[in-house]
């Protein structure tokens, strides 16, 4: 299922008949996340922005069909998935590796949603819908790895993560995908997939973590 | 606002006289500056007593100058932030420091358990076991309480720490421990040779010794060389300088454990900052350059307050300043402990004399001696008078045999020098003997360590540096940093010449290990009584095993038993070495993790939602569930439930089951996969069909149970319980990779992806018509029992409707992405008002799951066979599963197993209680009669009566037997009948209805 399908905004129900309701997507961090200035003041060390309504396929490649799945992928995207842990950006969507012959697609506004993948991918590979299955959140800030590091037991340095990598990892016992993306304002970059379960609760050690720092709260619906 | 400070110099010292700090010990209040330990403020106020001892409460006063201190213990702070056992040695001064002495009432200077002493004879090793043998009741009643009152250390805060901790990774290609001349060589080195480095110092000041005894490198003053290099260091963005930081531990594949108290040196962290930080380093190279610990020699008095190691004494007057006595004394039998006598005289201090049992002395000192006007006496102390006002007089034993007074309100000692060899031996090295400094030391080290400088049992400076730097070059080569590293700083090696000397035969106590109080003549007592292996005389003596580890102690105890045994000290050897190398707070390695952050919490898609209706949550593994939606009026949780399954059961309700674990089985050969994990068939299931499928482990027991459902050809949409749903995902995949490689099967997990909630109740197609575009076909033909498939919603959205049932009820489940989860939540609410929908939690799932004869959890408990829980039939014999061969072993076939049955007592007033076990009628309660147990209860609103489910012997044989409740715990027995497990619609019409 697509997020297009149903827009962010409040759909009324079609052709009501005894009740009024609409079907409003909520952000696993909706309630958690308040926008604006957090823990320490002054110049905030830390910006996290919290990304919504994004798209996200899981990609595995059937017994066998690993080659057939990257030339579904090379003729879908133009660019070769990622075989090793690394994350691959195009115009239009984000391929980051996910474990041995699988990745996920990462995109907006449902040009790559599991629908719009399946056709392509028919007879090679897999694909699960993960679009609500996780939160998204982008942390950056001159403080990033400082807190990071706090997290993820991964080496953050730019000589070894560098843009484009990516690891399947945890943090505070939660599964996480992190991967480095485009630098934004001379700063790195670090996106965070965490399962939506476990969003909140992750978001909060996350917060605590920074807090010294200073940081800044934002939710977007940009990638 | 400096105070009296009556022993602090004019001039010199690094502390900021600019910068007066107060500071109360024991209620008193004094002064101190920046850059002041407790230990040297209270040296530079004239302190002496500063604590009583373990078990003697003898007066204690400062013995060292660093984390080795042994007896300056305080609790330092108040109320929830105090801290006991706290070193005053390593206690950076702030203003406002609050500290107490320990292990003294009613006061320091007035202990009445000092009487102990008076008891001495009988405290001695291995008193505890010989004394409170019997009568063996009476150790926790009487004997510990009075122990623990009478010996001990400090008090804990009783309360919780309002500080926090956190936990953070490094990596490196090199870490040093250890920022004296060889830990700054190495970290120049391989710094310039372009490493990653970090440097952890424990002291809040980089220099180690460097700062207490100065020296002369590349012809720069210590202090203006320390200031150079760490200015280099500065301009290094990889090196990173870790003041506070101790690094503690060693692990494997090049972890290292380190403590940094952040700020443990102001009174209350600021706000958002952590007290202490825990760090893991991981380094590819680490260099262990913590330097050496000066050692006492033992002898009678050599705990009284004024007896101060030589090197602690420079480190009070060259770096704070502070002087511990007016007329000092030296006991040395090394070269390097005169070097306090230089101190003292440059001080402006006088020396009494130097009583140095070396046969004989350098030229240089012997004319410092007739310079200074002070005797050198060839021989040692025998013995020290003086009490808790701090030493006044020395006995001294002459080498030819004649005794000397000397009077002095300090004694400096110097024994030589033992390397910390802690770290080269945490993976269980033994570090080797050295006659040339009488020391142990690394012999080896774990993988990619090694040892430098003083550690490594090169005590010149000259020395140090050069190993450091040569090891700073190495590491960083190891590590492919090929940088050049310029040129290496030099220093000369001043002479050590040491004639070891461990202990002073006298009269009187002579400590070996001051923290714990134990003699030379412990050690002696344990080797008659044959506890002469060195892990044994730790045990039986406890010496080193305070909080100090007998950092000043160990070497001297076991050379002294090897000198009762005749043995040599290699002979005798060490002990083993084991992390931490100080004592880390336990709130340190819980960092984060405490209170409601103590795990990671997961929250289902209508949580907040259920929040707002109040409900109550019950914690089930990681997930936040709710347990019942309580409404006003309602005066019990029973009350609750009871009302939500009578509105279940007479009309509609719904509940979030999204913590069941989801899985997207895939592929060609989806159904087989199935087949093998499963004991009933999937792949004979056709598409847009549930089924409930239950899975074994390899020995037969029954691991878990779902349905799962068919979406497409070569797609099934699996779910498992939400206990087990983590593990099964680690199963499957198990068996997907390992034993069926060959299959086409592909797994993901879906939990987080979908929304799903049970609605239940005979209105459930009334409520469901609401939601569901009319479109769809709701009735029984066109969506019957165990169908499963994706239907359009009011609004145009995709949901999966599944309909099976768990409350026996016309049930169905439906599924929405996850995002819309509180959408559904509310809207079942709105659809569902007409209907009177109530939401119920996991108490009223629970009972009618019970009253349904449904196993759950308490039944799938690890021991069941899918026989014992009235499943045997469901076991395929048309093919081959997991499990399947184990299953018909003897024992989980025999008759007489004890197997799921209902269970209700006889009075229906009754209330049951599972853990209750089932005995014959007639028969005595005990392990021989016991026939099972009450595995799952509820109060059964259908039937009105309490109602439970059991695993009894041949249970399901026995129907109608009355049995007793036999309940112990609780002080119950009361009789129950044995009855159908499906107490509720026993022919399923409802839910297929």
């Amino acid at each position: 299922m697509s997020n297009s399908a149903i827009p962010s905004s409040t759909i009324p129900m079609e052709g009501s008949s005894v009740a009024e309701f609409s079907w409003e997507v909520r952000s696993p961090l909706d309630r958690a996340l308040v926008a604006g200035p957090y823990g320490a003041q002054g110049d905030a060390g830390v910006a996290l922005t919290e990304i919504r309504n994004f798209d996200l396929v899981q990609v595995m490649a059937r017994r066998g069909k690993a080659s057939e799945m990257a030339q579904a992928a090379q003729a879908r995207f133009g660019v070769a998935a990622p075989e090793t842990p690394k994350s691959i950006g195009t115009s239009d969507a984000t391929l980051i590796w996910s474990g041995p012959d699988q990745f996920f697609v990462l995109s907006k506004g449902g040009k790559h949603s599991i629908e719009a993948l399946a056709p392509g991918f028919a007879g090679s590979a897999s694909l699960s819908d993960q679009s609500h299955a996780r939160a998204l959140i982008s942390i950056s800030g001159m403080k990033a790895r400082t807190m990071l590091a706090k997290l993820s037991s991964i080496d953050l340095h730019p000589d070894v993560f560098g843009v484009g990598a990516a690891a399947a990892t945890s943090m505070d016992h939660t599964s996480v995908t992190l991967w480095r993306g485009q630098d934004r304002g001379g700063q790195a970059v670090f996106n965070l997939l965490v399962f939506a379960t476990f969003a909140e609760s992750l978001w909060h050690t996350v917060l605590d973590s920074a807090a010294e720092y200073g940081v800044t709260i934002s939710h977007s619906e940009e990638l | 606002m400096r105070g009296d400070q009556a022993n602090r110099l004019n001039n010199g010292g690094l502390i900021d006289r600019s910068a007066p700090l107060n500071f109360r010990f024991d209620g008193k209040t004094f002064f101190g500056f920046k850059g002041d330990t407790l230990a040297s403020a209270l040296v530079a106020n004239g302190v002496k007593l500063v604590g009583r001892s373990f078990k003697y409460h003898r007066p204690r006063g400062i013995l060292t100058a660093g984390s080795e201190e042994p007896n300056a213990l305080v609790e330092l702070r108040s109320g929830a932030r105090r801290e006991p056992n706290t070193r005053a040695t390593t206690a950076e001064l702030y203003d406002g420091l609050d500290a107490a002495s320990q292990n003294r009432w009613p006061s320091l200077n007035f202990d009445i358990m000092s009487v102990n002493q008076l008891f001495a004879p009988i405290f001695v090793a291995g008193f505890y076991y010989k004394t409170f043998m019997w009568p063996a009741k009476f150790w926790e009643a009487i004997y510990e309480p009075a122990i623990r009152r009478a010996a001990g250390l400090g008090r804990a805060a009783q309360v919780p720490d309002p500080d926090h901790y956190d936990k953070a990774w490094a990596h490196c290609d090199v870490v040093i421990a250890g920022s004296g001349p060889a830990g700054l060589a190495a970290a120049l080195a391989a710094g310039r040779s372009g490493a990653r480095v970090i440097l952890c110092e424990e002291d809040f000041v980089p220099g180690g010794r460097l700062l207490a005894d100065g020296g002369t490198i590349d012809g720069l003053p210590a202090a203006e060389w320390v200031a150079r290099t760490l200015a280099e260091l500065a301009t290094m963005p990889d090196v990173r300088i870790m003041t506070r930081t101790t690094l503690f531990g060693v692990y494997d594949g090049g972890t290292y454990g380190a403590i940094e108290r952040v700020n443990d040196h102001l009174p209350v962290p600021p706000e958002h900052q952590v007290r202490q930080r825990l760090w893991r380093i991981v380094a590819k190279r680490s260099i262990v350059a913590a330097g050496s610990i000066e050692r006492p020699i033992v002898f009678a008095g050599n705990d009284t307050p004024g007896v101060m190691m030589a090197s602690a004494m420079r480190s009070y007057i060259n770096r704070y300043a502070a002087t511990p006595a007016r007329r000092i004394a030296l006991f040395t039998n090394n070269e390097d402990g005169w070097r306090t006598v230089e101190t003292a005289i440059a001080a402006g201090l006088q020396v009494a004399a130097v009583i140095d049992a070396r046969p004989d002395v350098s030229p240089a000192h012997r004319s410092l001696a007739s310079k200074g006007g002070f005797p050198v006496l060839h021989g040692s102390v025998a013995g020290v008078d003086g009490g808790k006002t701090g030493v006044r007089k020395i006995s001294v034993s002459l080498a030819g045999g004649a005794r000397a007074e000397v009077e002095a309100d300090g004694l400096a000692v110097s024994g030589g020098w033992n390397p910390t060899v802690g770290l080269t031996s945490y993976h269980r090295g033994r570090p080797k003997w050295s006659d040339d400094i009488a020391a142990f030391v690394p012999d080896g080290a774990p993988p990619g360590m090694v040892a430098a400088g003083a550690a490594n049992g090169a005590f010149g400076l000259g020395a140090c540096l050069r190993e450091g730097f040569e090891a700073g070059t190495a590491a960083a080569r190891d590590a492919g940093r090929t940088g050049s590293t310029g040129s290496m700083p030099v220093a000369d090696d001043a002479a050590f010449s040491l004639t070891p000397l461990w202990h002073v035969a006298g009269k009187g106590k002579a400590f070996v290990d001051q923290q714990h109080d134990v003699t030379a003549s412990d050690v002696e007592l344990a080797q008659r009584e044959g506890f002469e292996s060195v892990e044994h005389l730790k045990r039986y003596t406890t010496l080193g095993m305070a909080t100090d580890q007998g950092k000043t102690s160990n070497v001297a105890g076991l050379a002294i038993m090897a000198a009762v045994t005749g043995k040599s000290i290699p002979e005798t050897g060490t002990t083993i070495y084991r992390p931490p190398y100080v004592p880390v707070a336990i709130g340190a390695f819980a960092g984060h993790h405490r209170d409601q952050n103590f795990h990671a919490t997961r929250l289902t898609p209508s949580h907040h939602w259920a929040a707002e209706q109040g409900a109550i949550f019950v914690d089930t593994g990681l997930w936040k569930r709710a347990q019942w939606y309580p409404r006003a009026g309602e005066k019990d949780w029973l009350e609750s439930v009871t009302r939500e399954v009578k509105a279940v059961r007479s009309g509609v309700g719904f509940c979030d089951v999204s913590t069941l674990g989801k899985i997207d089985v895939h592929g060609a050969d989806a159904g087989a996969f199935l087949d093998r994990v499963y004991i009933n068939a999937f792949s004979s299931l056709a598409v847009r069909k549930a089924r409930y499928g239950l899975m074994l482990r390899e020995d037969g027991l029954v691991y878990d149970d779902g349905t799962t459902s068919r979406l497409a050809e070569d797609h099934y949409f699996l779910t498992t319980t939400t206990a087990k749903a983590g593990l099964v995902m680690q199963h499957l995949e198990f068996c997907r990779q390992v034993l069926f490689p060959g299959l086409d099967v592909q797994l993901t997990s879906v939990s987080d992806q979908w929304a799903q909630f049970s609605i239940a109740g005979p209105k459930t197609r009334d409520l469901l018509k609401e939601i569901v575009d009319p479109a769809e076909d709701l009735s029984n033909e066109g969506f019957p029992f165990m169908g499963a498939r994706e239907v359009k919603l009011r609004g145009g959205l995709t949901a999966r409707l599944f309909r099976i049932s768990f409350s026996g009820e016309m049930a169905f489940e439906i599924s929405v992405p996850a995002r819309y989860g509180e959408a559904m939540a509310r809207n079942l609410m709105i659809a569902g008002k007409p209907f009177g929908v109530t939401p119920y939690g996991t108490e009223a799932l629970g009972v009618m799951r019970i009253e349904k004869g449904h196993v759950a959890g308490p039944e799938l408990n690890g021991t069941t066979t899918a026989a014992d829980l009235g499943l045997g039939k469901m076991m395929s014999t048309k093919k081959d599963f997991i499990g399947r061969v184990m299953a018909g072993r003897e024992a989980l076939v025999a008759p007489n197993r004890q197997v799921v049955v209902g269970i209700k007592p006889t009075d229906k007033a009754r209330r049951l209680r599972s853990g209750a076990h089932v005995i014959p009628k007639g028969e005595v309660p005990g392990p021989d009669n016991d026939q099972g147990y009450v595995t799952s209860v509820c109060f059964s609103p259908v039937l009105d009566q309490w109602i439970g489910l059991g695993l009894v012997e041949r249970g399901r044989e026995r129907i109608g037997e009355i049995v007793r409740a036999h309940d112990p715990l609780r002080g119950e027995d009361y009789d129950v009948e044995l009855c159908n497990p499906v107490f509720y619609d026993p022919d399923g019409g409802l839910q297929r209805g």
